[in-house]
């Protein structure tokens, strides 16, 4: 068995209200390295929530999850900024790239953020560009990207600071189908030769195709978990 | 830091027109404030050399009570001790001994009161710039006989001219009524109109033997090398005469110590009021620059930057707005106030002359003023960005990267 990089025990997530909603009800998960799942279901199903949960965007209102053997829940709000910086990379399903910063600047953001030296900081923003096909796109900046383009930027930034795994939702709910094709080749291409792990939250049929194991998630709760 | 400081000079320009609109509001805001402040003080400085030059000089020596009701017989009987005591001063330039009175002025056409001064014309030339004001004729010459210098507003009002016969009629030391008739050789316009409606001026002997003082004068007044020693030579010279009532400018001319205190703080209070309507323009600029980017604030949080650095982008954008419209604003305005103040804004219009101020007025502001308003301006700035920060702060990553 590989390691556990992502473990979750009777995680909850309840927004009070009229009426409580159970976003997240109960889920037990365990993810392990090197794996490339897919979150799936309805809209309202939980997905986005348990993402964010993972990556400690969000808080759960009960239970327990830990990324690499790290509790999540106990951490501070600083505690937890500098955590995602050390352990997780995100993709989103809007680019969210830095508009002021070229796609070089917009990769090597973390890694100034993490204080990696220059010649290393070079070194690796270029050859992650390189690996989704961008380096011939250095110094463009978001806005003289494409969609598909400017995707492929978050991949490389997500990975620039050699996260733990990468979480991605949505990643190609804006994409064209030849851009989102691309796009999934890296990321399945990354995962296959150098083992990064990549959970998705999605709807979209050709990144389920994709995955090697697909968990459907239904108000809240884990209704099946497929591997392939 | 430098990261920082790249990305937020570059957001600083992602809306070129807003950016530039808050810019040169700050630049002409506080241009604004700056030059009404250097035309202010200009006003001052002016308005204190006119005190100091023509009227006060910078302390004066009375008998006490003297400046009550201005009677003759309140003279200072022996000058010698204090005469000495001011030649051994080297901060004196110059002292002149007058004699002062309250006199009835009288043409063919018009009467009126004035004040005369008696004064001995080289000595005078030493403390102020009398001699400098003479537009017609000359200024006390030594051999005419029964001169007298008056003012151009005197000319108007009496109907005299260059080599008219005036009367004047005042008290002598006793008390008694007495008269002189004096030729006009003169005619001076000193810019103060308040001054020259009522000074007017002939030789001290002359006056002397008018009112019948054979020795002593009613006023020393003593010329300094510099406006800042005024005040504690006067009060130097009042310990060392105790008899005597030593007054510097400021005591002298009514209102003036008031003016000065009151005017030194017109600067910071209308830039202060300036700033601070600046400040909401950019507080407000600047929450919009939030608000619009909710989104990308929640991503860069998300990915892990920190809230001290959030903070810190949104104060640098913030200082950078106000601090390329301030050093624009502080630019603008020194090249106004050292155009201005060479070649002067001619105000002679309006009624400032009326007033006791110069018609012609050069602005001034000195460089600790500027040093002085370029730190409200960051402060300013610092201020400004404090909510659009903490707003920025408040934002919780994963609801603010949903945010369309």
């Amino acid at each position: 068995m590989n390691q556990l990089v992502v473990e979750t025990k009777d995680l909850f997530k309840i927004y009070p209200g009229v009426v409580d909603v159970h976003a997240v009800d109960g889920v037990d998960l365990q993810i392990e390295d090197n794996e490339f799942t897919a979150i799936v279901g309805p809209s309202g199903s939980g997905k986005t929530t348990l993402l964010n949960i993972i990556g400690g965007l969000d808080r759960p209102s009960a239970g327990s999850v830990k990324v690499n053997g790290h509790e999540l829940s106990g951490m501070t709000d600083n505690e937890l900024i500098d955590f995602r910086l050390k352990h997780i990379g995100f993709v989103f399903q809007s680019y969210n790239l830095i508009p002021v910063l070229t796609a070089e600047e917009n990769t090597e953001f973390i890694l100034l953020l993490q204080g990696t030296p220059k010649p290393e900081r070079e070194l690796r923003v270029r050859s992650l560009l390189k690996e989704v096909g961008l380096e011939d796109k250095l110094n463009s900046r978001p806005s003289q990207l494409s969609g598909g383009q400017q995707q492929r930027v978050a991949v490389a930034r997500a990975l620039a600071s050699k996260p733990d795994f990468v979480l991605a939702d949505e990643p190609t709910a804006n994409l064209d189908s030849k851009s989102a094709e691309n796009l999934l080749e890296i990321m399945a291409q990354l995962n296959q030769e150098e083992g990064i792990t990549f959970i998705f939250s999605t709807h979209d049929q050709r990144v389920i195709d994709k995955a090697r194991r697909v968990i459907t998630l239904e108000d809240g709760r884990i209704v099946s978990d497929e591997r392939r | 830091m430098m990261l920082l400081i790249q990305i937020a000079w570059r957001n600083v320009w992602r809306q070129k027109i807003r950016s530039l609109v808050v810019i040169i509001a700050v630049a002409l805001g506080l241009f604004a404030g700056v030059f009404a402040s250097a035309f202010v003080e200009g006003m001052m400085r002016q308005k204190i050399d006119s005190v100091i030059r023509l009227e006060m000089s910078h302390f004066q020596v009375h008998r006490p009570g003297f400046r009550d009701d201005m009677r003759a017989n309140l003279f200072i009987e022996d000058v010698s001790a204090l005469r000495q005591a001011l030649k051994d001063e080297q901060a004196v330039e110059g002292v002149s001994e007058r004699l002062l009175v309250m006199s009835m002025l009288g043409s063919a056409n018009a009467t009126g009161g004035i004040t005369l001064m008696g004064v001995d014309p080289d000595a005078e030339a030493t403390v102020t710039d009398l001699h400098t004001k003479v537009e017609e004729g000359e200024y006390l010459p030594a051999n005419k006989r029964l001169p007298i210098l008056i003012s151009q507003e005197m000319a108007e009002k009496y109907k005299a001219h260059l080599r008219s016969k005036l009367v004047l009629t005042l008290q002598d030391v006793n008390g008694d009524m007495t008269a002189g008739a004096f030729r006009v050789v003169g005619i001076y316009n000193s810019g103060n109109n308040l001054f020259d409606e009522q000074h007017a001026f002939v030789r001290k002997e002359d006056l002397r033997q008018l009112i019948g003082i054979p020795v002593g004068v009613h006023e020393v007044a003593v010329l300094l090398n510099s406006h800042e020693l005024a005040e504690p030579m006067a009060t130097q010279f009042q310990q060392i005469f105790p008899n005597l009532e030593v007054l510097s400018w400021m005591d002298l001319a009514s209102g003036m110590r008031y003016l000065v205190e009151a005017f030194g703080a017109y600067l910071y209070i209308i830039v202060g009021i300036i700033l601070t309507a600046l400040l909401f323009s950019i507080v407000n600029t600047m929450l919009m620059a939030v608000l619009e980017r909710v989104r990308e604030l929640g991503m860069l949080m998300a990915i892990g930057m920190n809230k001290f650095r959030v903070f810190g982008m949104i104060m640098l954008e913030t200082i950078f707005l106000a601090m390329i419209g301030g050093p624009l604003g502080l630019l603008l305005s020194w090249a106004a106030v050292a155009y201005f103040g060479k070649y002067g804004i001619n105000l002679s219009g309006a009624a400032y002359g009326e007033m006791g101020f110069a018609t012609i007025i050069y602005p001034y502001l000195d460089a600790s003023s500027y040093w002085n308003v370029t730190v409200m301006v960051i402060v300013m700035a610092v201020v400004a960005a404090i909510f659009p920060a903490k707003k920025a702060l408040s934002l919780k990553p994963a609801e603010a990267i949903r945010k369309i």
